[in-house]
């Protein structure tokens, strides 16, 4: 009966939004505020890359809700895991990812670092970002973490580093924001002026920006990557609900 | 360049900031100085409370709008501030540190800190924004937030609620955001005074109604909207009851105000009036009905927070100022008198039964479930009675087939609400059948303290009641005024041609 019912839910709400998607005028936007942006954004903001100048000037404090976002679920699924059940899981460890894997894994890391500082450092001048750099940062640790799957799984990077790393970002994001404010102008007004376009030091704070965005993200999906596999004192793993929780 | 102690308008914004940066700084000070880290919290909350009731001295008369980063809007983000704002945007700070944990549930009070304050600073920026997107993103940071904060008492059946609620919130978010997406397909803008400017054309007919439901339903998961209200008894029954107290008392109405403000901007005498006050009574009557069935202490007052949003919802449908001033007074009273409830309830919670007898240790709580109860169900001459006076006053002057409806849905769960919360009552005073159940334990002194200040409060507007109406009239004018949110955001007619 409850399947019956969510199918036919799931039905009714299916061909609604079909009967709006035929409704719409797709292919005709109107561009309000996306050609003015278009028109507007190299001059005002002086990012090659407009979609950065979006996410970073004219929309920051949506990325700095969006950065919270991750932090929030990040720090709620640290609230889950530590808590980890004692009654589940039999401390069976994972098999040691051999000589291959780790020398693959060292090769690997200051290769993915440097594509990931380039990406977050050209954010304002080519696709990419922070969000995107940040990531390609965290799987640099990821690899290092899934090729020793050691009895701490911290993989050789530390709590502490990673805490630090996290938190000083994210401040100093803001600090740039409350840097323009107390400068006389808007919360996260660019400052610095905005330079050659084009060039890699130009278009005022963006660039910092988008380091601190980068960082933020690399330490946090580090963090949680290394919380997931660790396996503190004794036979434990995380509650498996905590799993879905981060995602 | 203003000083440090000085305000200006620009500093609306720090309430929202101020919290994010404490939180992303706990871990770091944790492993410098934890005792340090342990006050950041109440510290910085203490400071929006402060900074915010300076904006409201300096700037309270008048709203005006921020343009984030200095971009002019509609290209920019643009925060709202108006009495209405700024009410709420207290609320959020006050009642944090009101309800802030203290001493239980202790695994990890650093983290758990840092999701406190992402909260406050999430729901703060509800209040404030005036972007349809900067307001998704602050409900999903409150969602998320919220996640984390109702595991807290770490039993496998709060597990279980919140991942009911954790999927009901995704699909809430992803309507949510279909409407949102539908809306800047429809008009290419996302700022709430361009909207407002565009609906008549845009969005006032049916392909524009379609989004407003989605994100009625989407936004009315947090809101206890009716058939989207499955998550809270559970939620609310296992979480640690100061959460369930905030969650309750104002991120509700948080998420309230959102559609409020969407319903006068952009949707204001349409169908979309309609639909919420058929859900609203709905839900009125549905949750009035479950909350009498409840045997749970913590179960009837979720049940009871569902029935009453219900009715939050009716009020506001009914339109213009009249239905501004019913939904807001009908918001402020149930957020003092659930809060304050919910603070009696942190030592009380479990069976009904238990609390047979509870007058006799501990008379003054007592006292006050009874002041509360009756201006739940509204005994004059108690604020309950003038709010559900406004609202039944604006349904009968509706008239329509479907408001006539709605009162009468709105009497016969008003009556059922006298029946359970008298009950409750009863027991309370009645004679305990067994001489050796133990005595419950007093509510600690500071939640006592917050369920008595919240019945001074009560009983200081039932004596004063015409100029906090007059107050009142003055914040829903101001909030009902589609054209002063145009005027003040686009302070000149030039900006029609800047935003094309």
């Amino acid at each position: 009966m409850r399947n019956l019912a969510s199918l036919v839910f799931t039905a009714g709400l299916a061909f609604l939004l079909l009967v709006i998607a035929a409704q719409l005028g797709f292919g005709e936007p109107p561009m309000r505020v996306g050609g003015a942006i278009l028109e507007q954004a190299p001059a005002e903001v002086g990012a090659a890359n407009i979609v950065t100048a979006v996410l970073l000037g004219y929309r920051g404090i949506d990325t700095l809700g969006e950065l919270s976002i991750l932090f929030a679920a990040a720090t709620a699924t640290g609230l889950v895991l530590v808590r980890g059940r004692k009654d589940c899981g039999h401390g069976t460890s994972d098999p040691p990812g051999g000589f291959i894997l780790r020398t693959g894994a060292d090769l690997l890391f200051p290769l993915l670092l440097v594509v990931g500082f380039y990406i977050i450092l050209h954010g304002h001048l080519t696709p990419g970002g922070g969000f995107q750099g940040g990531v390609i940062l965290a799987a640099a640790f990821f690899v290092l973490v899934l090729a020793r799957p050691g009895a701490d799984g911290s993989g050789g990077t530390s709590h502490t580093a990673i805490a630090f790393i996290e938190g000083l970002a994210g401040a100093g994001f803001i600090a740039i924001g409350l840097w323009s404010l107390w400068d006389g102008g808007e919360f996260l007004a660019p400052l610095l002026g905005k330079g050659v376009m084009g060039e890699l030091l130009s278009a005022g704070t963006l660039p910092l920006l988008s380091l601190a965005v980068g960082l933020k993200v690399g330490a946090e999906l580090a963090g949680l990557m290394t919380q997931l596999a660790e396996q503190p004192a004794g036979p434990q793993h995380p509650h498996p609900q905590a799993e879905d929780r981060g995602s | 360049m203003t000083g440090l102690f000085s305000i200006s308008q620009g500093h609306s914004v720090l309430p929202v900031v101020l919290p994010l940066l404490a939180a992303f700084l706990m871990q770091p000070l944790g492993r410098v100085a934890r005792p340090l880290a342990l006050l950041l919290g109440p510290a910085t909350l203490a400071l929006s409370a402060y900074l915010l009731i300076r904006l409201w001295l300096a700037y309270g008369d008048a709203p005006y709008a921020l343009a984030i980063g200095g971009f002019a809007p509609p290209l920019g983000i643009t925060f709202y501030v108006d009495r209405l704002a700024l009410l709420f945007a207290t609320a959020v700070p006050v009642l944090t540190l009101l309800f802030w944990s203290r001493g239980e549930d202790d695994a990890d009070p650093l983290r758990r800190d840092a999701v406190m304050l992402l909260l406050a600073a999430a729901a703060t920026g509800l209040a404030l924004s005036g972007d349809l997107f900067n307001i998704y993103v602050f409900y999903e940071l409150v969602a998320v937030a919220s996640f984390g904060l109702v595991t807290l008492r770490a039993t496998g059946a709060a597990y279980i609620a919140t991942v009911r609620y954790l999927l009901l919130s995704a699909l809430g978010s992803v309507l949510a955001l279909v409407g949102i997406a539908i809306v800047y397909l429809q008009t290419g803008t996302l700022s709430l005074a361009q909207l407002a400017m565009l609906a008549p054309d845009a969005l006032q007919n049916p392909l524009g109604l379609a989004p407003f439901a989605l994100l009625l339903i989407g936004f009315g998961v947090k809101a206890e909207l009716f058939p989207v209200n499955t998550w809270v008894p559970e939620v609310y029954a296992t979480a640690p009851t100061r959460i369930s107290a905030l969650l309750a008392g104002l991120v509700s109405k948080l998420a309230v105000i959102v559609v409020v403000r969407l319903l006068v901007l952009a949707f204001d005498g349409t169908g979309a009036t309609q639909l919420m006050l058929a859900l609203g009574a709905l839900g009125f009557v549905t949750g009035e009905l479950a909350a009498w069935r409840a045997r749970d202490l913590n179960r009837m007052l979720a049940y009871s927070s569902i029935g009453q949003l219900g009715l939050v919802f009716v009020g506001f449908s009914l339109g213009g100022t009249a239905g501004m001033l019913a939904g807001l007074a009908l918001v402020l009273h149930h957020l003092i008198i659930k809060s304050a409830l919910f603070a009696l309830a942190t030592r009380w919670r479990g069976a009904l039964a238990r609390l047979t007898g509870a007058a006799r240790s501990a008379p003054v709580s007592a006292g006050l479930v009874v002041l509360f109860a009756l201006s739940l169900i509204g005994v004059p001459p108690l604020p309950g009675f003038w709010a559900k006076l406004l609202l039944v006053l604006g349904l009968v002057e509706l008239s329509t087939p479907l408001a006539l409806g709605a009162l009468a849905l709105v009497l016969l769960g008003s009556a059922v609400e006298a029946n359970y919360l008298f009950r409750l009552v009863v027991r309370l005073y009645a004679r305990p059948d067994d001489a050796s159940t133990p005595a419950l334990p007093k509510p600690k002194l500071l939640d006592f303290g917050v369920a008595s200040a919240a019945g001074v409060l009560l009983l200081a507007a039932t004596v004063s009641v015409v100029p906090v109406s007059g107050w009142l009239r003055g914040v829903a004018d101001q909030a009902a005024d589609r054209a002063a949110y145009i005027d003040t955001v686009f302070p000149t007619t030039l900006v029609q041609s800047g935003a094309r």
